[in-house]
């Protein structure tokens, strides 16, 4: 960190120097030659830091980005070949060893018969459903099968360390060998443990951070990373600071009267700010690949049956436990999340769409300056106001509020967590978003349609009811579609106010839980990642995504469409 | 017109309410105990380094100090409620200010200390309702301590009891009144089910409703329990907490809860009520004795809350704070700020004039306008999947969600910045491009200053909007409970943090009363400094308006 | 129109014999620019003549803007224009893509319709174009070059004592001057002025001749112009454009006092446009 940072520093330097020399030299040229320089004097001298910098600072910053992993592949790769004898004499003592090679077997035999009975359950619950007493039988048939196959996983692993602390303790502690026991150790390690021992060694070596263990293995692995570490952190800087010197010599043997420095500079501008522009792509992309790829995972995980999880009633995402478990997978069931959702937008849109629309109308049309100078300014703090905000008072405000009132008019079953709660606050949060995209949509019908009724006698509001509003009416669907699609994307209202039960229901004072709540519940907390159940928070964001994504476009069309009629 | 005057109505008793609630949070009630430093106790190696002192058992020396303002109190469930007035974390306090000034040890230092949260709800009158009221007659106490007998030739202690029974007859004909509402549903149930369901509830009800005759029977002997109000009698300078009384008001049975002065007659004595019943609140009897007697003394006092302010968060509710979160924000928006706006800045400019209008540019327009409507939530997936699993990028790092926020804020940065550039009008670039100035001389020289403020508004409501987004950053882990605020430096954007309004989100899940007047109190953190964003972009925008 | 079923191909430009007193300073020849699919000017050939001013005049959407354009290259700027054919400034092939088109806009100074000074001060204003350049290489030079610039715009008078107040403090008339001084202070060698006083009242229209009149001893002027009687006074040659083609060309007291071609006589006569 030290050498790079004092690379970096030097680099700096260095670019400011390139500047200064380029420079002094297009001035010193323009002196000799007596002509006019192409470009301005400083543009030579940027010319020359960018070379002097650019190439530098790439090193240094691939360097920044892959150093520890090239350092991390060389060690291990030595680790791996100093362990190879040991490794091919652990593997043979294991191909000998009686009791590892009969625990192997037995997980395989196991396998086979765990395929075949769920083969058979497959019939079983074609034939008689999943809650059949014979379902329940198999269940705990293979119940046993996983357990006697969990058995003999811990006798052979048990027999497989018996085996390798053998091995070890037969191998001298001291150098080389210190290596090679090393490289065994860690050929042993589960993955996650692996990363634990490299951090380990990495902290025995630099001192970046407490080793959790101090052992020889470890020690040897420290040592081994040190060379390497330094003979690449020099290497790169060296070759940082190379490139550097090399690109500003380079560059100043180019300057002349009628070099375009200006343009070659001003090339690398127009380049940098098309690369910015390309970020935007980039992020969409790795929006769609990283959803698509993860759901294709979670499809793989439940065997593709893509139709449970789009039409399913049933949504537990928590009880399918293992995978393959049978009669278990088919708790992906989003219909009740889509419904929730569906539920609590409705509610968020009856409220906001005729409050939103008429404050719009009335700020636009009747409203005079003075209204507008403060309804406008409170209607942007209302748009301002974090979701939290909202999820806060609709849980401890709102909510009770409502099962109070339900108790009070005799509805036992209230519950704070109710989607009427959620779905109204939701609504007073759309308010704002849809009064000002109505505010911009009637403010952009065109005065001669106003002139044109007042002048046929009619009064403002039949104007604004016969003319204004079926006249912007296109404008003001492409604008409840945008706040549809805000309503279906809201996440913390609904995550606080809302609950988690996968209720199916139509009744706004039960809890419903949505599509953003369970992403929310799915990733939070202790997680896995590749399990299933995580997995499925993804398919849930594609839906989320595509969803408003139509919504976006179909919207944008309409309002694009809209806009285009009257400019 | 009306739907107005809604909206804005409901602002105002969005705002009211957490104004209202968070009101409390400010002050908070602390504890100011003199705490004698003994050496064998703060040193236990008797070498004074630091390590020996870091084992010294602070907490100790505080149980002793509050033991000896309540010598009476020697049992262990005595010493337990006595000790739960506050939160042994604060020993950690002591150890640092000892640790600093090892000299202090083997002196008396002033200790002070926020009380527990419950006890600070109680003192406020938040959680606990109660009365006191002069007595009237003459009482003697059988004893200054233990289980005693307070007699009287008068009926004391009618009052007392009129009260109570009056209580009793009032929620028994509330259970009545619904047993009779239940059953009236449940003759007109639709379903077996339903109506079965409706008369057990009913049934429910009037056994719970005939616990309350023997209190209101006025021949038996009244007594008093968890789910009644209590009554405590405060006479000769000690308080006793009564558990049963004679039907003739002329005698109670109690325990002694602050040890009397004497055991004298006495005519000036008072019924102290505390009407929530002990199985509705969350401090005994015990507690709030103690704590009226500390506050009698002045070592209990109503102070402005710091913690609040300069604590990072707590599992107690009285030591937890903003400033971890605050922090966090800081370091959040610093990573935003950095990548959205000059990333946005250069797109808008791309776009905006040096793109050729083709069908890629036209392709990232309409990217771009997707992107702005695209759930916050889907950014923190991203996030997730690339930034966390794929890059391998630390979990609840500031470095990462200020990376999702930033792509978040991109769109609204670009969009603003495009407006604001396509808001200069043509003729400047002409002019420029006329006297043979290059187009990047153009638009870094004429269009770009004059295009700023509204480039600058634009990014700082976006940036605004960052701050107060919650759902992203919950999917990169930034939930986590964390106790110690980041650093305010480049190491702090990998270390564990929250921000402020996923501080909110926490807070409100908690299940402590107390967290809910904080969680307002942080709200209005928050608002605090969206308010000082947008004010911020309304001058610029007002100060650098121009026409051309 | 009379004349619109004209098919574009056979429409011959009528040249009159011109006095060469002059030196050619801009020579155009088949110049044709398109607006994405749509032809705006067809086979331009036009001689243009040194120290003397030029007027276009034609009925508006001929193309004369276009023309201009295409002599100072602000036609790259517009994403949609292609230009084809030759135009050589001192024989110099400005369409060459070795040519430099910024430095170009340095030695071809523009005016445009509508005053356009940046908003900053007047110093500034004219000082920017020398800056980039890199025509002075001291703060003494540059005010000199400024106040020359000022001088010749005839606005040093005026705005000698506050060059610091911003450029578009000033009325229309000296705005105009402003940004002629602006261009001067670049030691261009064409000046092109695309309606330089449609905007402005006739007072600052004579102030803005008079200038031109001035201007024609040391550069050579092009300048678009609506206005026939305008035309007819600060001009010495005349090019009369009609649905993107040169029509007729020749000396200004020609042009008006005797037009060959009939779209010209009734464009003179005001007969149309
Ligand atoms: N930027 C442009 N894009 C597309 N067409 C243009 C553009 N500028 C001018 N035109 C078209 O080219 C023709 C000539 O325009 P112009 O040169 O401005 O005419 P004039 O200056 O003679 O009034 C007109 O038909 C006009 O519509
Ligand atoms: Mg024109």
């Amino acid at each position: 960190m030290q050498l790079s940072l004092i690379t970096a520093l030097a680099l700096l330097v260095l670019t400011a120097v390139g500047f200064l020399a380029g420079r002094s030299r297009a001035l010193a040229l323009a002196e000799k030659d007596g002509s006019r320089l192409h470009s301005l004097p400083g543009y030579h001298g940027y010319y020359v830091a960018l070379w002097a910098g650019l190439p530098g600072f790439a090193v240094l910053a691939a360097y920044a980005l892959a150093g520890t992993m090239i350092v991390n592949t060389i060690v291990l790769d030595r680790m791996e070949r100093a362990a190879e004898p040991l490794q091919a004499r652990y593997e043979l003592a294991l191909a000998n060893d009686d009791i590892w090679s009969e625990a192997e077997r037995e997980i395989a035999r196991l396998d086979d018969e765990m395929a075949a009975l769920r083969g058979e359950a497959e019939q079983v619950i074609a034939a008689e459903g999943v809650q059949s007493d014979a379902v329940e039988a198999l269940r705990a048939r293979q119940d046993e099968l996983q357990f006697a196959q969990d058995d003999a996983r811990f006798t052979r692993d048990a027999r497989a360390n018996t085996i390798a602390g053998d091995i070890i303790q037969a191998v001298p502690e001291a150098g080389d060998h210190a290596l090679a026991r090393a490289g065994f150790e860690f050929a042993r390690l589960p993955v996650q443990e692996r990363e634990v021992f490299l951090a380990d060694a990495r902290a025995l070596a630099f001192g970046d951070g407490l080793a959790s263990r101090d052992t020889p293995e470890l020690r040897a692995t420290a040592g081994a990373l040190q060379p390497v570490h330094s003979a690449i952190a020099w290497g790169a800087c060296l070759g940082a600071l190379g490139l550097a010197l090399a690109g500003l010599a380079f560059a100043r043997t180019h300057l002349a009267v009628r070099f375009r420095a200006r343009n070659r500079v001003e090339w690398v501008i127009s380049a940098t700010l098309a690369l910015a522009s390309l970020i935007a792509i980039l992020t969409t992309l790795g929006i769609v690949f990283s959803l698509l790829f993860e759901s294709l995972r979670f499809f793989a995980a439940i065997d593709w049956r893509v139709a449970d999880f789009l039409f399913g009633t049933q949504w537990s995402p928590q009880t399918a436990i293992r995978p393959g478990q049978i009669g278990q997978s088919g708790s992906f069931g989003a219909v009740p999340l889509f419904a929730g959702t569906a539920l609590i937008t409705l509610i968020a849109m009856m409220v906001a769409a005729p409050v939103g629309l008429f404050a719009a109308i009335y700020l636009s049309e009747y409203a005079d300056s003075r209204v507008r100078a403060w309804a406008k300014p409170a209607l942007e703090i209302l748009a301002g106001v974090p979701t939290v905000v909202y999820g806060f008072f609709a849980l401890l405000t709102v909510g009770p509020l409502l099962r109070d009132f339900a108790l009070f008019l005799g509805y036992e079953d209230a519950v704070t967590q109710s989607a009427l709660s959620a779905g109204l606050v939701m609504g007073v949060m759309i308010i704002p978003f849809v009064s000002s995209l109505s505010d911009d949509v009637i403010n952009a019908v065109p005065q001669s349609l106003r002139d044109g009724a007042y002048a046929m006698g009619a009064t403002k509001s039949e104007t604004i009811r016969h003319v204004v509003f079926p006249a912007a009416l296109p404008g003001i669907v492409g604008a409840l579609l945008l706040a549809v699609s805000r309503a279906v994307g809201e996440t913390m209202i609904v995550v606080m106010a809302a609950g988690q039960a996968a209720n199916l229901t139509a009744n706004p004072l039960e809890s419903v839980t949505t599509i953003t709540v369970q992403i929310v519940t799915l990733l939070t907390g202790d997680q896995e990642f590749n399990s299933p159940k995580t997995l499925s928070a993804f398919a849930l964001g594609l839906v989320l995504f595509v969803l408003t994504l139509i919504l976006n476009i179909i919207a944008l069309r309409v309002v694009q469409s809209y806009r285009e009629k009257y400019d | 017109m009306g739907a107005i005057a809604l909206a804005i109505a409901f602002l105002g008793v969005l705002l009211g309410t957490i104004v209202l609630q968070a009101s409390g949070a400010f002050t908070n009630y602390v504890l100011t105990l003199p705490v004698t430093l003994e050496r064998e106790i703060a040193d236990p190696r008797g070498d004074m380094s630091e390590a020996s002192l870091r084992r010294g058992s602070y907490n100790q020396l505080i149980q002793r100090s509050l033991q000896s303002e309540f010598p009476a109190a020697s049992s262990r469930a005595d010493l337990r409620e006595l000790f739960g007035l506050y939160s042994g974390l604060n020993a950690a306090s002591v150890m640092h200010r000892v640790i600093a000034d090892p000299s202090l040890v083997g002196s008396t230092i002033d200790v002070t200390m926020p009380a527990n949260h419950e006890i600070d709800l109680y003192l406020k009158g938040v959680t606990v309702e109660e009365s006191i009221t002069a007595g009237s007659g003459t009482i003697q106490a059988g004893a200054i301590s233990g289980d005693i007998t307070l007699s009287s030739d008068s009926p004391a202690f009618a009052n007392a009891i009129a009260r109570i029974r009056q209580q009793a007859s009032s929620e028994r004909d509330a259970l009545l009144g619904r047993a009779a509402r239940l059953e009236a549903d449940a003759a007109g149930a639709a379903s077996r089910d339903a109506r079965e369901a409706g008369l057990a509830a009913a049934r429910r009800a009037r056994e719970e409703a005939a616990r309350f005759d023997t209190v209101i029977d006025p021949e038996t002997r009244i007594t008093l329990g968890p789910r009644t109000a209590s009554l405590l009698i405060r006479l000769n300078g000690g308080v006793v907490a009564v558990s049963a009384l004679t039907p003739d008001g002329r005698e109670a049975e109690g325990r002694v809860l602050l040890p009397l002065e004497s055991a004298e007659a006495s005519a000036s004595w008072s019924e102290w009520v505390i009407e929530t019943p002990a199985a509705a609140r969350r401090i005994t009897d015990q507690q709030a004795v103690y704590a009226r007697a500390l506050e009698e003394r002045g070592m209990v006092e109503r102070r402005f809350n710091t913690n609040l302010f300069l604590n990072a968060d707590s599992r107690e509710p009285e030591l937890a704070g903003v400033m971890g979160a605050f922090i966090g924000s800081v370091l959040t928006m610093l990573v935003t700020m950095l990548l959205a706006v000059p990333i946005g800045v250069g797109t808008a400019i791309y776009l905006e004039e040096f793109a050729p209008k083709n069908r890629l540019t036209g392709f990232i327009e309409v990217n771009i306008n997707n992107l702005a409507a695209v759930p916050s939530i889907v950014f923190g997936l991203l996030g997730l999947a690339v930034f966390i699993n794929t890059f391998g990028m630390p979990r609840s790092a500031p470095l990462v969600g200020g990376f999702v926020l930033a792509l978040m804020t991109l769109p609204t940065v670009i969009i603003s910045s495009r407006a604001a550039l396509r808001a200069v009008p043509p003729s400047i670039r002409e002019a420029a491009l006329g006297i043979g100035a290059s187009r990047t001389q153009a638009v870094f020289q004429h269009v770009l200053p004059l295009a700023m403020p509204g480039i600058l508004t634009g990014s700082i409501i976006g940036l605004a909007q960052a701050l107060g987004e919650t759902a992203p950053l919950l999917m990169i882990g930034m939930v986590a409970f964390v106790a110690d605020a980041p650093s305010l430096g480049l190491s702090g954007l990998t270390q564990p943090s929250t921000v402020m309004p996923v501080q909110v989100f926490l807070w409100s899940g908690a299940s402590e009363r107390a967290f809910e007047m904080r969680t307002a109190a942080a709200i209005l953190v928050l608002l605090t400094l969206m308010i000082i964003f947008n004010a911020a972009a309304i001058i610029l925008r007002r100060r650098f308006e121009r026409r051309w | 129109m009379a004349d619109s079923a004209a098919p574009a191909h056979t429409a011959k430009t009528v040249y009159h014999s011109v006095a060469n007193t002059h030196p050619v300073k801009v020579a155009a020849s088949g110049v044709e620019v398109f607006y994405a699919d749509k032809q705006a000017l067809h086979g331009i050939n036009l001689d243009i003549q040194d120290r003397s001013v030029t007027a276009f005049i034609g009925p508006s959407g001929c193309g004369k803007s276009t023309f201009l354009r295409c002599i100072n290259r602000m036609n790259d700027t517009i994403d949609t224009a292609r230009v084809a054919g030759s135009i050589r400034i001192d024989d110099e092939e400005i369409n060459d893509r070795a040519v430099d088109p910024v430095l170009l806009r340095a030695r071809v100074g523009m005016v445009f319709q509508k005053p356009n000074p940046f908003p900053k001060s007047i110093y500034d204003n004219v000082a920017y174009g020398p800056r980039i350049h890199g025509l002075a290489s001291g703060k003494d030079e540059l005010d000199a070059i400024v106040e020359t610039s000022l001088k010749k715009a005839g606005l040093w008078d005026e705005v000698a004592d506050r060059l610091d107040q911003p450029g578009n403090s000033l009325s229309g008339g000296q705005q105009q001057r402003l940004v002629i001084a602006r261009a001067i202070a670049v030691n261009p060698e064409v000046i092109l002025m695309d309606e330089p006083c449609s905007a402005l009242d006739p007072i600052a229209t004579a102030r803005i001749e008079e200038l031109i009149d001035e201007l024609r001893e040391n550069y050579c002027l092009i300048i678009v112009t609506h206005s026939m009687a305008q035309a007819a006074r600060v001009s010495q040659m005349t090019a009369f454009f009609h649905l993107g083609h040169l029509v007729e060309y020749g000396p200004t007291e020609e042009i008006f006092t005797n037009p060959r071609d009939r779209r010209t006589q009734d464009y003179i006569t005001g007969r149309f446009g």
